[in-house]
């Protein structure tokens, strides 16, 4: 089943004096399971892709459908909740609450969903110790490495039990070590629960790790390859 | 969850909060306490203006106040007071006889109203009996003594009946008022001089006191040297009923002090009866009766009244008397509650600056709690409910402390006495007790929950604008 339809999308910034062709018509789509990974230099555009897709950003032209819904029909106040239920994201500076700890960060999204304590509790602990961090339930962001925030980070994505996950280079501010590990989490998550998870990275050892690899240059699709 | 957060938001940057609580609770206390002592100082003004200087209302015939023509006497007073003290609301009425008159020492003489009273009568309705200078003698307690008259301090002073002189008792009391022997030694040379008003002996004094000696004890020597000479005789002339010029020689009998100098100065009384065998206008020559009422919010009300009554007569409540008392009263309830909004206003600003300064440095964790779903609604709530908090502590903390220190105060007042000089010359008291009413305390509390919320808007909304890509952008 497609999760996620990207159609015939620009991105054009027009900001002051120039003119950027960020996302110049790409067209394609994911199916629910996938681990795909988004490649290409600086500046080709990743970052606005995945903006998109998660409706943080408009497309110029072009649509996007996730499971079957155009984000563009949706009302801003509408698209907010979408994202809420569909859309997971990690970030790639992790962007935990820093007040709060990380069983608090996972809880976050449920909380606003008014969901019952003992299913928070419950889905907040069966996440964190999927991401091996069940006994740092009640630290704070800072007290936690940098892995160990994204781990957290993955976990606060996975909450509301979205779609799919998007990930804008989530291994960027990480050493090799603790990008192995999250690697490894997201593959099993991956594998087990089905969870879809489309990231971007300029990682090869990352790249590695894709089942599939979207290649872009300068706002446009070169190369779709499924291992 | 999201007030909780907010909370935890609050004492993120636990120094900045703290400035900007402690801010606002001094800016409250500050107000606050300011507005007691001034409410404080006005209560009193007007307490001791209607207890000593004005009644609740007073009657007289409608000439009187232009002429004071000694002619224009209230007709029928056992009729009068009958139908007055019928009235509800009316606690008590006097009579007075109201003269202008020269008063005269050996030395002086200054022009004055003599107004004379029954002093059993008049004491239900002002209290200047309990303003007796100690140790100047009576309140007409020698009721035997013909022709006392009881007088102003500030009279006093210009009549030279008070005066200044070191003594050797003044020596030995200041001993016990811890003043130094080497300040006392230096006292011994005035020994024998009399000085007739306070500033030349403070002048004197400078002469051999240190600068730093003086401004440290020439409050309490001044305390001390003062003296008055006891049973000063005060002639007064007026004319009598057929307007020919008489006059009596009085003696002062006591001294009394309401920090007007105004009223002091320019208000002599004596008994009606000797007044009324000076003028011949008799004993029952009344001007003028004044009424003291039970509640003063009845002023108006009753006031009506009495007029209804006595048709022929001018009756006017201390409010027509003295307008800018009247105004003073009404008035300052919401001059108190404009200068709070004032300090309230400069308070918001700071409130509004650092939760701008919160939104900008937060712009990015903004962002992603947008991005993962978190509503406007609830954006805004969080900001809004952390400027709330911090308006809110500052604000409480301000009110708990004003409400200590004001209860602390109230009960022994504060002393400006080192100012006094200046405050008495407007008729205020410079011993002050700090009061405010509960309705302003409550006005004030539901103020700065109003400002708390207002001052939440702007940054609120500044939060509401970030577009969640741009600020997931910014590093
Ligand atoms: N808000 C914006 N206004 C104007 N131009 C923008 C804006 N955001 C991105 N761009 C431009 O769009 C192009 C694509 O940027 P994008 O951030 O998507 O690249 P990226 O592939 O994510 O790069 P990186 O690997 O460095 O993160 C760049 O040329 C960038 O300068
Ligand atoms: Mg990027």
């Amino acid at each position: 089943m497609k999760v996620l339809e990207i159609k015939e999308v620009h991105k054009i910034y027009n900001s002051s004096e120039v003119k950027v062709h960020a996302v110049n018509g790409i067209s394609i789509d994911f199916e629910e399971g996938e681990f795909a990974a988004i490649v290409g230099p600086s500046g080709s555009g990743k970052t606005t892709l995945l903006n998109m897709i998660g409706g943080l950003d408009n497309p110029t032209e072009g649509k996007i459908l996730v499971n079957n819904t155009d984000l563009s029909t949706l009302k801003s106040s509408d698209l907010i909740d979408f994202r809420m239920k569909n859309i997971g994201f990690v970030f790639q500076s992790y962007n935990l609450i820093p007040v709060l700890t990380a069983k608090e960060n996972v809880e976050f999204i449920m909380n606003l969903q008014k969901r019952s304590k003992k299913e928070r509790n419950e889905r907040t602990m069966e996440l964190l110790n999927a991401v091996g961090l069940g006994e740092r339930a009640e630290s704070r962001p800072a007290k936690l490495s940098g892995g160990q925030q994204q781990r957290v980070a993955v976990a606060r994505a996975l909450a509301s039990k979205p779609k799919f996950i998007l990930a804008d280079e989530p291994t960027a501010n990480l050493d090799s070590k603790s990008t192995e590990t999250l690697l490894e989490i997201m593959e099993e998550l991956n594998r087990e629960e089905k969870i879809t998870f489309i990231f971007s990275t300029h990682d090869n050892r990352v790249v590695k790790k894709a089942r599939r690899v979207v290649t872009i240059e300068d706002g446009k699709v070169i190369s779709d390859e499924t291992r | 969850m999201i007030t909780s957060t907010a909370w935890k938001n609050v004492w993120r940057n636990k120094i900045r909060s703290l400035v900007v609580i402690i801010s606002v609770t001094i800016g409250i206390f500050g107000g606050v306490f300011a507005v007691a002592v001034m409410n404080g100082a006005i209560e009193q003004r007007l307490e001791a203006a209607l207890n000593t200087e004005l009644g609740h209302i007073q009657i007289s015939r409608p000439d009187f106040r232009e002429n004071f023509d000694i002619h224009l006497r209230l007709d029928s007073i056992t009729n009068l007071d009958k139908k007055i003290l019928e009235l509800n609301g009316v606690e008590a009425v006097t009579h007075r006889t109201i003269i202008s008159a020269m008063a005269n020492t050996a030395t002086k003489s200054t022009g004055v109203q003599v107004i004379g009273i029954d002093p059993v009568q008049d004491k239900q309705v002002f209290s200047l009996g309990d303003k007796l200078i100690p140790g100047t003698g009576s309140y007409f307690a020698d009721s035997n003594k013909r022709n006392p008259v009881y007088i102003g301090e500030d009279l006093a002073k210009e009549l030279n009946i008070i005066r200044y002189v070191i003594a050797p008792a003044t020596i030995d009391s200041l001993r016990n008022r811890d003043v130094p022997e080497t300040v006392l030694s230096k006292l011994d040379g005035y020994q024998g001089r009399r000085f007739r008003n306070q500033a030349s002996f403070t002048d004197a004094l400078k002469d051999t006191l240190t600068k730093k000696e003086a401004s440290k004890y020439g409050r309490k020597i001044t305390e001390e040297a003062w003296s008055f000479r006891t049973r000063t005789r005060l002639t007064l002339t007026f004319l009598d009923r057929n307007n020919v010029q008489t006059g009596g020689m009085f003696r002062v009998a006591g001294i009394y002090d309401i920090k007007n100098k105004m009223y002091e100065s320019s208000h002599v009384f004596v008994k009606n009866s000797d007044i009324g065998r000076l003028t011949g206008l008799g004993n029952e020559a009344f001007h003028k009766a004044v009424i003291r009422i039970g509640d003063i919010e009845q002023t108006r009300n009753i006031t009506r009244q009495i007029s209804e009554n006595f048709p022929d007569l001018e009756v006017r409540s201390w409010k027509e008397i003295s307008p800018e008392m009247a105004m003073m009263n009404d008035m300052v309830e919401q001059f108190y509650i404009v200068f709070m909004i004032i300090i309230l206003a400069a308070l918001a600003f700071g409130i509004v600056n650092t939760m701008l300064m919160v939104v900008l440095e937060r712009t990015k964790e903004l962002g992603m709690l947008t991005a993962i779903g978190m509503n406007k609604k609830r954006v805004f709530r969080m900001i809004m409910t952390e400027s709330v908090f911090l308006s809110l502590i500052g604000g409480v903390t301000g009110m708990i402390i004003s409400w200590g220190i004001i209860a602390l105060t109230s009960r022994n007042g504060i002393n400006f006495v080192k100012y006094g000089e200046g405050f008495e010359a407007m008729g205020f008291s410079a011993h002050i007790y700090p009061d405010i009413s509960i309705t302003f305390f409550i006005i004030v509390t539901i103020l700065i929950v109003v400002t708390g919320i207002l001052s939440s808007i702007y940054p609120a909304l500044k939060a509401l604008r970030l577009d969640p890509a741009d600020a997931l952008r910014t590093e």
